[in-house]
């Protein structure tokens, strides 16, 4: 083994960690010069510097390590429900009697004129609502007809119908619901997290993707589970429900574990010689993920395998093992929930009922998204409040905009299918567990659906209530990069929504 | 018949005259503007003022006579006796009083051009210096802009019923003698020796510190 | 002229000037009597409507133009005697009145408009706090009245706690020799609640069945500071009953897939600060004791 020891590793690493890759240059007299540069000007003070108020050094050999929040959390875990493509909330949650009544007729002026839109084009049609709604719950609740399950857990949920983006096309729009930013290159929600509060088990990564009924990746790809500027080691892992959890984490055949382990140890000791010379700080994540996929390969398989439930429970969720589902997604959520795993991030595609193709109309495709969704979302809720998880854990679900309440019309055309085009204006979220009030709503939009009266919340006051409950002040959650104390939240200030904390 | 030359004597030169009454102007100016929102003509018209004073500032050192401040700032006691009227002397330029009057009001109204510099008004509008002070020290000195224009407003009355004193009961046409430059005879002493600087220096100088207000103004071109 | 006559047209004309400019400024007037104490100075009683919901929202969103530092249109908003006298206008707030109220009127107009208070580039009033100072008006702007029915109800910011890390360490200083050994005996089992807490929060469940009442036992000297617990899928069993028991600080009890019994539910009745506890797939059948105090049970007999 190397002479190196893990208090070295420690000391080279701090000592490294205050210089950015960037300024670490190897080469060149320049290199040197922004070296000399660099190691001064970290020296001097820096005027408009704010130092970050806390501290997140950890042991770089155990970077998801365990911290404490900064203040009591209401939750210890999240469990994200993003649907992609974005769900019309005028057909599920948000009830317009009165854009029932407009349905058919030319959507007036007023509605269109400055506006851009995604599709439509010219005037189209005023749409509304493709099913019924009624009441339900303790609070008369208005829902559709198409989330009977789900309906039975709506005194659990807190549905915010006013939140907004100022995005209109999924990519950005997903990048700013899951890093702040509409732009590449920043953090995404679970890296934040695991960053700031480390992951319970050591034996399995801390953010963990689920994605189902799309591919492999959403719109705006992998960044929206991505580490940005932070260490890499805080990305999300993708996860499959059917086949092996993590593709080629199982050794080879014909290596035994053992085996491996002599290999791991050998690319160690020359990991440890590398960060010794060039002090790149990936190294040290890279020895620490190698480690981590190691311990990973009995602990992953056994958290996924959904086999190992009861009938009842697979029933409950609708799940069938050996198939990729959201249904599967879901309950190896809760499994992967029991197990301390930090952030897990669930993606479900084909909620963008445009109406172009017949999977994707609001009387076709949305139909057959609710019947995938509704019961496994339903049963995770009822799972978890069962077993006691929810009072500490955060379920979210939505989309990344809302969808207009005109009818698309794609080329100023009228369509074969009925959808609705992209609107960040509005759009319907719901969160539920512990330190949120449930069974209430939150914001109002007006008659047609078209804007918010009432409480608008932007996508950073989620941000910041969501920290808020897992114990941290968004602003003093910071990464220093780029010369700026980076926030989840962006720039510009946000708003905790008090008004749904318990 | 008498020679208007040799009744009325020259004591005010030109840059000293043209001084005071475009302060007059522009201090009017200055309190319309603000008063009525017209931030941008308020800029311009404190960036003129400041200028001004500062040349004022250098002319009482270069200058006229007259206009030195070392010929009209007395010693308070002088100043004492000249108000209670033991004084009999006469003076060309400004009396001791008048001086002091003067001298305080150039101050001021340099105090009220330099705080205006760093001041901002709450929404988009802010003096060219004032992003060099932190937020909270530039709505202080704002607020000091704020006091100083009372100040001010009690100095111009003052100076008004000064010179109306002047003008009604000693029947002296200090007015007249601002605009013409010339006081009678009978006011000022005999054997009078004033030399005028001369005009391409007051050019000079009014050159130099209307640099210096223009290096102010593009301080607070982003 | 003589000098006494000239005093007495100064003074004359200077009084003829204040004269006009108080007539033309009625806010101006009453300032300076309110100052030189020849009008009374109307002021709000304390826990009013006024105090509690208008005068904050005056000073979060106002006062930094109509305030001490600056008095646009010469109006201040920072006191009531000052809100009710007016600006260069006059007045401002005519009671009962809000058509009439040129402060309703400007915080009433669309956002586009040029007139429109707060102005452009500072957040625009909600539409709860323009109703608030509606009703107001209506009900006579008064600094008496305490309660306005109707009135939508206050949205509190949330108030992010402070704390000052040097009494932190204080209050964890008894036991942090004690954390420090069972933290190294139990990596990645305790930790404290938060950064700014002494407060401790203890997890085995990841441990499984390597963790038992011995190990349980060991945390003894914490129990007064552990407010969460999580023993799930450990082997602990009724022995660790009095340990738990002991825990009187605690919060949150999780003993899912346990071999606990009915014993130590009893064992728990008495925690005074449990809030809820997880029993699920347990041998207790009887959760009664917890469930009377209020305690949310997870499993333990009901499912």
């Amino acid at each position: 083994m190397s002479d190196l020891t893990s208090d070295d590793l420690l000391a080279e690493y701090l000592k490294v960690q205050a210089q950015t890759r960037r300024q670490f240059v190897g080469w060149g007299a320049g290199g040197l010069g922004a070296l000399f540069m660099n190691s001064a000007m970290a020296a001097a003070p820096q005027p408009h510097a704010v130092p970050s108020a806390l501290n997140f050094a950890r042991d770089p050999a155990t970077p998801l390590s365990v911290l404490p929040p900064q203040f009591a959390a209401k939750v210890k875990r999240v469990i994200y429900l993003h649907m992609g493509g974005s769900p019309s909330q005028l057909d599920l949650f948000d009830y317009k009697p009165v854009l029932k009544r407009f349905h058919g007729q030319d959507c007036p002026q007023s509605f269109l004129a400055g506006k851009r839109f995604a599709f439509i084009q010219g005037v189209p049609k005023l749409l509304g609502p493709m099913f019924p709604f009624h009441q339900a719950g303790k609070n008369g609740t208005w829902i559709s007809d198409r989330l009977p399950h789900l309906e039975k857990q709506i005194d659990d949920l807190c549905i915010i119908k006013s939140m907004k983006t100022d995005q209109f096309n999924h990519a950005p729009a997903q990048l700013l619901v899951h890093t702040g930013d509409a732009r590449l290159g920043h953090a995404s929600l679970g890296s934040w997290i695991t960053y700031g509060l480390g992951s319970e088990n050591q034996n399995l990564p801390g953010f963990i993707v689920l994605i189902s009924n799309g591919g492999t990746t959403a719109n705006a790809g992998k960044p929206l589970w991505g580490s940005g500027f932070l260490p890499s080691v805080y990305q999300g892992v993708p996860c499959r429900s059917a086949g092996e959890p993590v593709l080629y984490l199982q050794n080879p055949p014909g290596v035994t574990r053992p085996e491996r382990r002599q290999v791991l140890d050998a690319v160690d000791e020359i990991n440890r010689e590398n960060f010794k010379t060039f002090g790149n700080p990936e190294t040290v994540t890279r020895i620490a993920q190698y480690e981590m996929a190691f311990r990973m390969q009995l602990e992953a398989s056994d958290a996924m395998d959904i086999k190992k439930e009861p009938a009842k429970v697979l029933e409950r969720y609708g799940a069938e093992p050996g198939k990729t589902s959201y249904a599967n997604n879901c309950l190896v959520a809760r499994r992967l929930a029991e197990r301390g795993v930090r952030f897990i991030q669930l993606y479900h595609w084909g909620w963008d009922s445009h109406g172009t193709p017949v999977d994707e109309g609001v009387n076709v495709g949305l139909v057959k998204r609710c019947k995938e969704t509704d019961q496994p979302t339903a049963a995770l809720l009822a799972d978890l409040k069962q077993r006691g998880l929810l009072e500490d854990t955060l379920v979210i679900w939505g989309g990344e905009f809302g969808r207009t309440p005109m009818w698309e019309n794609r080329g100023g055309q009228e369509m074969e299918f009925i959808g609705r085009d992209h609107h960040p204006s509005c759009f319907t979220l719901f969160m539920a567990g512990g330190g949120i009030k449930h069974g209430i709503s939150h914001g109002e939009t007006d008659d047609m659906g078209y804007s918010i009266v009432r409480d608008p919340v932007e996508v950073r006051d989620l941000h910041a209530t969501m920290l808020y409950l897992l114990g941290f002040d968004y602003r003093k959650l910071n990464y220093p990069y780029q010369g700026l104390d980076q926030k989840l939240t962006g720039v510009k200030p946000a708003r905790i929504v008090s008004e749904i904390l318990a | 018949m008498s020679d208007p030359q040799k009744e009325h004597v020259l004591v005010w030169d030109i840059p000293t005259r043209i001084f005071h009454w475009t302060i007059v102007v522009l201090v009017a100016l200055s309190w319309f503007s603000a008063d009525q929102g017209f931030m941008r003509v308020h800029l311009w018209s404190g960036l003129t003022l400041l200028a001004l004073l500062l040349f004022r500032v250098l002319w009482g050192l270069f200058g006229s006579t007259t206009s030195r401040f070392v010929d009209f700032l007395h010693p308070p006691r002088k100043v004492v006796a000249y108000l209670r009227g033991h004084e009999k002397t006469l003076y060309a330029g400004h009396n001791p009083a008048g001086g002091w009057m003067v001298a305080v009001m150039i101050g001021v109204l340099l105090a009220q051009a330099l705080t205006g510099l760093f001041s901002n008004d709450g929404l988009h509008f802010t003096g060219p210096l004032a992003l060099w002070v932190s937020d909270d020290v530039s709505t202080r000195i704002t607020g000091l802009h704020g006091t100083i224009f009372n100040i001010i407003l009690v100095l111009v009355w003052l100076h008004v019923v000064a010179v109306g004193f002047y003008l009604l009961v000693r029947n002296h046409n200090l007015v007249r003698a601002m605009v013409t430059g010339r006081k009678h005879a009978r006011h000022v002493p005999e054997g009078l020796n004033l030399s005028f600087t001369r005009l391409y220096v007051a050019l000079l100088l009014l050159g130099l510190t209307a640099g210096i207000a223009a290096w102010v103004f593009f301080q607070g071109v982003p | 002229m003589s000098a006494p006559a000239y005093a007495a047209c100064v003074a004359l004309v200077t009084a003829l000037g204040l004269g006009i400019a108080a007539w033309t400024h009625p806010a101006f007037l009453h300032s300076s009597l309110q100052t030189m104490g020849l009008e009374a100075v109307p002021k709000a009683a304390p826990g009013s409507f006024y105090v509690t919901r208008i005068a904050p929202l005056f000073e979060t969103r106002c006062i930094s133009c109509h305030g001490p530092t600056r008095a646009k249109g010469q109006l201040r908003l920072d006191s009531f005697a000052a809100a009710m006298r007016g600006g260069k206008d006059g007045a401002v707030i005519v009671p009962g009145d809000p058509k009439a109220s040129e402060l309703f009127h400007r915080i009433s107009l669309p956002v586009s408009d040029d007139k429109a208070m707060p102005p452009s580039g500072k957040a625009a009033l909600t539409p709860d706090e323009v109703t608030v100072i509606k009703l107001w008006i209506v009900a006579g702007a008064s600094g008496e009245i305490r309660t306005i029915k109707g009135a939508p109800k206050p949205v509190l910011e949330v108030k992010i706690p402070e704390s000052d890390p040097a009494t932190v360490q204080k209050q964890r200083a008894p036991l942090a020799a004690a954390v420090t050994q069972l933290q190294a005996r139990f990596p990645g089992v305790i930790i404290y609640e938060s950064r700014s807490s002494a407060d401790l929060e203890v997890d085995a469940s990841l441990k499984g069945a390597t963790f038992g009442d011995a190990d349980l036992a060991a945390l003894m000297p914490l129990k007064a500071r552990i407010t969460r617990a999580d023993f799930s899928s450990t082997s602990i069993t009724d022995a660790s009953a009095p340990t738990l028991a002991a825990m009187t600080a605690l919060v949150r009890l999780r003993l899912a897939r346990t071999a606990i019994t009915d014993k130590t539910v009893q064992a728990l009745a008495g925690l005074k600060s449990l809030k809820s506890v997880s029993l699920v797939d347990t041998r207790v059948a009887d959760a009664a004791p917890l469930k009377a105090r209020g305690v949310a049970v997870y499993g333990g007999g009901d499912e």
